[in-house]
């Protein structure tokens, strides 16, 4: 844990990976090009019926779920002040930071006037669960830049001096931001929840409750640090970095806690409302709901009690993504499996030029993630082998 | 779509020329029965003049029930000798509530009362609630729309509407579309079509075409174009199948 | 160590979750809704389906010519729903079984628009405050504000308002405008209600319109069903609908009785009013922060 984080310029850079990541992003800027042009109507499957799609199920909604890891391990390393964790606060929240640039950019690209994208913090409506969400979202990222300031000033700092000066300027005060970043995110996690609750007639009874916000700001919680944990593997084994598990196999147990949270409350509310048995109904919506609780997050939490899987790379990593997946299947539910519109002439499903953009955005992550890993001290952990 | 083209060319030819060359001979059709250059369509204006007549709004109204009010004015010998004139020209400034889309209904008054039996209460059905005795005409009632004194009160518009409507329905006779009763106001053309100085009959064609688009298409499905039977009213022609556009050498480019 | 993360975790989740039910009711919502707007009142037994309303509508509106003409009755034989090219259609239904003496089903016409709900969910859910009900109780939208993110069409239980999908940089949303300009100057009325030939649409206030369908339907019960559509659905209306049927039946959606917006709104002003919420949680945060920094420092001496 002497490590320090470092910048990794001695790995190779155009993996096939990486080369895939740019196939996508090239396809994505194309379809840009057409949605700029022709309209959202031209690249998108949208309808009156069916206004969002997955650019805001996915890149919006889940982006955010997703990028909770910032916020999680800011809060256990930072606000607790547990210092054994500290390895893991720069690569967490280098995704967030980057998850949330995406996030901003997918409803820059989904709203029909991006130009008018600023308007909000002019003509504010109070009321609005979407304006909260989007004034909460944009003081986020500009916190999470903020906060990921002092790594690029610890590398550029020295030729370029006014990065220096802001970053010694700041560092009084980064405690602001970072006890703000875990509120602005409780704020805005849980407000994603409540977007739906607009719509009564048209979400479905297996996901329309009024506990919706508490759900999505526990379900953040518990994907918080299996998200770290995946990317964590994922970056350490494809830059062949030693894997951290101590502090993965810690990190996990917190799971346990927070997602157990999270099912009980999920479970707890099916059954109050009456509806526990309409999972088995066998129609999509419920085998999705199944799908969602049983593999997203029942088998993952029975996983975790064990020993074993925490001890272990390959299985933590399994039990770790079925968490994220199961959270990513919950945001699409509740954005797109589970709204039924009444006038909705057929289902909606995204298109080809939606899907390439949402790739895109996820292979842009990746390649950024890469980028700043790269050329930042970002990550601590050693080579593989080294710290043996 | 050339086809259409071609075919309404040669309709609109006859049109284009009356309109586009001032020295094209024009057709001159005798007039048999020639008018009298003093006479006017008395009925006509009376009737119009009829439907400016200004009644005083009947702000309360009575009602009673329909068959002693239809004894009543038997008794009182109301009925169809009553009515003065031909016919009514419905038109009046409450009905004209949005634009004149329509022409007005000349209203046939005293045939409706004869298929009627006379049965005035029909359509008279509320008399002004200090003379029980009296009828008066719909538009002394119902006026303007929407009025807030009288919310529950239809305007003439409506009146005439449901009553017309309603009774044509129920009885299954008379006409139900607007058409059945109304003159379309056709808008003035001259506004409307764009075209070039000396436009060929091809552009004229298309410049029909640009707003009545449907028509090129319908034409096609009429018997107009579709012919294929004998033609026994045409001189010299009795057994030819080929009069319909469609087969037309002219046309069938 | 494990147990304070613990029950750190749980004082954070507490304070952003159970505060949404605390205050619930010494907050209580209040509805917004203007006292006795104009109104509208469609009486579905009268309207003949001319379409003129149609006609009315696009000419006020500017909107573009249709496709098929608006003499044209085969529009009738799918069922239409508003766009951004028409604010207002009328569609047929055979739902009522009643047939005339030769047996043919007789149809009924409804008009369909925007239902300038008493407390509009599109314009609770706008981001911007484009939409907005306006006092005369139109739910008025403003170009000048809208980002074009779509919430108002997520929110409207009656899936009216429409998009320009196909404008790439400058979409608008599109939906009845209950004829704003003209009903803001005296004795102006929607140009729909004032082409409609039978009256089927009867302009007005909202209360005495209320009033008027009450007295139609106690008039004449065989012909009405004695329920006014649009009086309690989501909490009022201000375009109110009579028939011979359930509305549900001519292709009205089954809505609550209560306001949309509510729910959210009582969700909204009781965690940040005041963004108290937010702030008790920085403080409390701010708090742990100082005092584990303070044992830190202590356990470094
Ligand atoms: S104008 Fe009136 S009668 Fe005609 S379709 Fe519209 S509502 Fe019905
Ligand atoms: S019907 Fe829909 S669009 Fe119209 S006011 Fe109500 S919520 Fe808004
Ligand atoms: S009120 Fe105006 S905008 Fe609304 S349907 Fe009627 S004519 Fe159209």
């Amino acid at each position: 844990m002497k490590n320090r984080p470092r910048p990794l310029l001695d790995t190779p850079f155009w993996t096939p990976g990486m080369l895939v990541a740019t196939g996508f992003m090239i396809a994505g800027i194309i379809v840009l090009a057409f949605r700029y042009t022709k309209g959202l109507g031209y690249t998108t499957n949208l309808s009156y019926s069916y206004p969002w799609g997955i650019w805001i199920a996915i890149d919006v909604a889940s982006g955010v779920a997703l990028a909770a890891g910032g916020f999680t391990t800011a809060f256990l390393a930072h606000i607790l002040g547990k210092k054994f964790y500290k390895p893991i606060t720069r690569p967490a929240l280098l995704t967030a930071a980057l998850g949330y640039t995406f996030v901003a950019l997918g409803v820059f690209v989904d709203i029909g006037r991006s130009w008018a994208i600023w308007k909000p913090i002019i003509f504010q409506n109070h009321t609005s669960v979407l304006f909260e969400v989007g004034m909460c979202v944009m003081t986020y990222l500009t916190v999470l830049w903020i906060e990921f300031l002092p790594v690029i000033a610890e590398r550029y700092g020295e030729k370029i001096s006014i990065l220096k000066s802001l970053n010694k300027g700041l560092d009084k005060f980064m405690w602001i931001f970072i006890v703000l970043g875990v509120v602005l995110s409780c704020m805005h996690q849980s407000s994603l929840g409540t977007l739906l609750l607009i719509a009564p007639t048209k979400l479905s009874s297996l996901w329309y409750t009024p506990i919706l916000p508490l759900l999505f700001l526990t379900s953040a919680f518990a994907v918080g640090y299996p998200m770290v944990i995946v990317e964590t593997t994922i970056a350490t084994s494809s830059l062949k970095l030693s894997s951290e598990m101590d502090i993965l196999s810690k990190l996990s147990r917190i799971v346990i806690i927070l997602l157990g949270i999270y099912i009980a409350l999920k479970l707890g509310d099916l059954i109050y409302r009456g509806k526990f048995w309409n999972i088995f109904d066998g129609t999509g919506q419920s085998n999705s709901l199944l799908i969602e609780i049983v593999f997203g997050a029942i088998v993952p939490w029975i996983m975790l009690l064990f020993d074993k899987v925490r001890n272990s790379r390959r299985l933590l990593f399994i039990a770790s993504l079925l968490i994220v997946l199961g959270v990513l299947l919950n945001r699409i539910n509740v954005f797109i499996v589970g709204f039924n519109p009444h006038f909705a002439k057929c289902t909606y499903y995204p298109s080809i030029g939606e899907i390439l953009v949402t790739c895109s955005f996820v292979s842009a992550i990746f390649f950024l993630y890469r980028v700043f890993v790269t050329f930042c001290p970002v990550i601590s952990a050693p080579k593989e082998g080294g710290r043996k | 779509m050339k086809k259409i083209i071609f075919l309404l060319t040669m309709l609109c030819l006859v049109v284009s020329n009356s309109y586009s060359s001032p020295d094209a001979t024009t057709k001159i059709r005798k007039d048999y029965h020639p008018r009298p250059s003093t006479w006017v369509p008395k009925d006509h204006i009376k009737a119009l003049k009829l439907a400016q007549k200004k009644y005083e709004f009947v702000k309360d109204v009575f009602k009673e029930d329909i068959i002693l009010r239809q004894m009543r004015f038997r008794h009182l010998g109301i009925g169809i000798k009553d009515i003065k004139s031909t016919y009514m020209v419905l038109q009046s400034p409450f009905v004209n509530t949005y634009e004149d889309i329509y022409g007005p209904v000349r209203f046939m008054h005293g045939a409706h009362a004869k298929t009627l039996n006379e049965n005035c209460v029909i359509c008279h059905h509320y008399s002004p609630k200090d003379s029980p005795n009296k009828i008066l005409p719909c538009r002394a009632c119902h006026q303007d729309a929407f009025n807030p004194e009288h919310a529950g009160r239809i305007g003439l518009k409506a009146a005439y509407h449901q009553r017309c409507i309603g009774c044509h329905k129920q009885r299954q006779k008379g006409p139900i579309g607007c058409t059945g009763c109304h003159l379309k106001n056709v808008p003035d053309h001259k506004k409307l079509v764009k075209l070039p100085k000396d436009p060929t009959p091809t552009q004229v064609t298309q410049e029909c075409l640009r707003c009545h688009k449907n028509a090129g298409q319908e034409m096609l499905t009429s018997a107009h174009w579709l012919w294929r039977g004998p033609s026994p009213y045409t001189v010299n022609h009795l057994k030819c199948t080929k009069h319909g556009k469609g087969t037309d050498v002219l046309n069938n480019d | 160590m494990k147990h304070i993360s613990r029950r750190e975790f749980l004082t954070s989740i507490g304070v952003a979750g159970t505060s949404m039910f605390l205050p619930k009711d010494s907050q209580a919502w209040k509805s917004r809704a203007p006292e006795n707007p104009f109104a509208c009142l469609v009486d579905v037994t009268r309207c003949i389906g001319c379409r003129k309303c149609e006609l009315a509508c696009n000419e006020a509106n500017n909107l573009p010519e249709p496709e098929k003409d608006f003499e044209d009755k085969t529009v009738f034989e799918e069922k239409r729903r508003p766009s951004d090219k028409a604010f207002t259609v009328v569609n047929r239904f055979f739902s009522n079984k009643k047939q005339d003496k030769e047996g043919n089903l007789l149809p009924t016409y409804v008009k369909i628009q925007c239902m300038h709900c008493q407390d509009p969910a599109c314009a609770s859910a706008c981001i911007t405050g484009a939409l907005s009900k306006q006092p005369n109780g139109a739910v008025y939208y403003d170009v000048k504000k809208c980002i074009g993110c779509r919430y108002c069409m997520v929110a409207c239980p009656f899936e009216i308002p429409a998009y320009e999908y196909f404008n790439p940089i400058t979409p608008r949303v599109r939906k009845c405008t209950f004829c704003f300009e003209r009903i803001s100057k005296k004795g102006g009325k929607p140009a729909c209600a004032s082409v409609c030939p039978t009256e089927a649409i009867t302009f007005g206030r909202r209360k005495d319109l209320l009033q008027i369908a009450k007295n139609r339907i106690k008039q004449d019960p065989g012909r009405y069903i004695d329920h006014i559509y649009g009086e309690k659905e989501v909490g009022g209306t201000c375009w109110l609908y009579i028939s011979d049927q359930p509305m549900e039946e001519l292709g009205f959606p089954s809505v609550p009785k209560r306001p949309i917006p509510k729910l959210t709104e009582t969700i909204q002003s009781t965690l940040f009013t005041y963004l108290w919420s937010p702030i008790v949680l920085f403080g409390v945060l701010s708090g742990i922060m100082a005092i584990n920094k303070h044992k830190e420092e202590g356990n470094e001496k």
